[in-house]
């Protein structure tokens, strides 16, 4: 029988977070613990052409009863650490995840069919492979924008800038956490299985416009800066390795 | 995202995608790429975009694709044209989309017959509820597994749509 041939290997190792609060610093530790500041207006002030105000939730698990402005997105706290994308070191949080919002200043809610607002105990489906578990804290990056930009695709990016800005700052503390004191850790392979079924996934994301947008290839995993807008590439095939996709090469952004 | 709540897959489910887990962890598959396109708005832009996905899956020589996306309505003109283009081309395909009775698909083809509807809603509609109408790991092996029936059938000679 044919052999695999192993290409590249991709370690993503996750840290499990326990203790999500608001302090006097940013920082988060190895052992499960993050803090942060309440005060955004430095990233309001950074991007105050578009947005109103950004406001920080720290939702704890079973404590959804409450209003949410339209989700414009679940994102995983993950950073590049060693090697290019797809292969090398990824380390990631597990048990929360950033959950970015979007209103107007009107209070139009940052929507094009149907939108998602509501008690957020009803508007989010637990424990799928885009939603946080049960036992997740979700950080709630709830953004006002100025009035009428909602819905325009600048003001969109902007606001989603912000939030990889104010991520990064965690992102960069993460590089340095120490690989043995991972929760978890998961190896994947891009493989040539030779002999087998060729099998090729095609994938067809949002390309639209405004807020309908999907984004490549940022620095980091599912990140902002340094990445391409499959509108501005005409949206055109791209094609990405199983360990390329796996390490957040893709990034929603609606 | 896509283009309706419950259907849209969030940057979280792009990093741990299902269809890639049980794809990657087959053994009797030779997981190639992920080859991704965008739906544009323009209906000349759509044709062209999805039609290049399909050419890209024959120039590969292929044995077989999985054509997925988290978009229904107007996104169906893409996603029906890429598979269609694909089937013309004597390669097996197999997919992934949301209809329930809501979002069925407003341009038919033959080639669509795999395609799995991953609908959750109890009432097959776009209920706004964020993640609702994602597909799972049961949606992505029914998927392979209708992929892998198609491969086996050519294998054989066999006449597959």
């Amino acid at each position: 029988m044919a052999e695999n041939i192993e290409l590249r290997r991709l370690s993503i190792k996750s840290y499990h977070m326990t203790e999500v609060a608001f302090g006097d610093e940013n920082l988060i530790t190895p052992d499960g613990k993050w803090t942060f500041k309440e005060d955004m207006s430095e990233y309001v002030k950074a991007h105050s052409e578009v947005i109103e105000d950004i406001k920080l939730q720290i939702i704890m698990p079973g404590d959804h009863d409450r209003h949410t402005n339209a989700i414009m997105d679940i994102i995983p706290l993950s950073t590049k650490v060693l090697g290019k994308r797809g292969e090398g070191i990824t380390h990631t949080v597990t048990g929360v995840y950033v959950m970015p919002t979007g209103v107007d200043t009107e209070g139009e809610q940052v929507h094009e069919f149907g939108s998602c607002n509501g008690n957020l105990k009803e508007m989010l489906h637990l424990n799928m492979a885009g939603t946080p578990a049960d036992d997740d804290i979700i950080v709630s990056v709830d953004i006002t924008f100025k009035k009428g930009l909602g819905q325009e695709r600048y003001a969109i990016i902007e606001a989603y800038k912000a939030v990889d800005e104010w991520m990064q700052q965690f992102r960069m503390q993460m590089k340095k956490f120490d690989g043995n004191a991972a929760t978890e850790r998961h190896d994947y392979y891009d493989t040539v299985k030779q002999g087998q079924k060729k099998v090729l996934v095609i994938k067809e994301v949002i390309g639209h416009g405004a807020m309908l947008d999907t984004w490549f290839f940022a620095d980091e995993p599912c990140g902002v800066e340094g990445g391409k807008s499959t509108i501005d590439m005409g949206c055109m095939p791209v094609m990405l390795t199983p360990n390329e996709f796996r390490d957040g090469a893709i990034h929603a952004m609606n | 995202m896509g283009v309706g709540p419950s259907t849209k897959e969030t940057s979280l489910h792009h990093f741990r995608d299902p269809l890639i887990k049980v794809l990657g962890e087959d053994p009797g598959i030779d997981l190639m790429g992920v080859l991704v396109f965008g739906s544009p708005e323009a209906n000349i832009d759509k044709i062209l975009c999805s039609r290049s996905a399909a050419v890209i899956a024959e120039c590969s020589r292929c044995d077989g694709v999985i054509v997925e996306t988290d978009g229904w309505g107007n996104l169906d003109v893409d996603y029906v044209n890429c598979v269609e283009e694909i089937g013309k081309r004597g390669i097996p395909v197999a997919g992934l989309n949301w209809s329930g009775t809501a979002g069925t698909f407003v341009v038919e083809s033959k080639y669509l017959v795999d395609v799995v509807d991953f609908n959750k809603n109890p009432e097959g509609i776009e209920s706004n509820i964020i993640g609702e109408n994602n597909y799972t790991e049961e949606d992505a092996r029914e998927a392979v597994k209708r992929l892998k029936i198609q491969m086996a059938k050519k294998e054989r000679g066999l006449k597959f749509f």
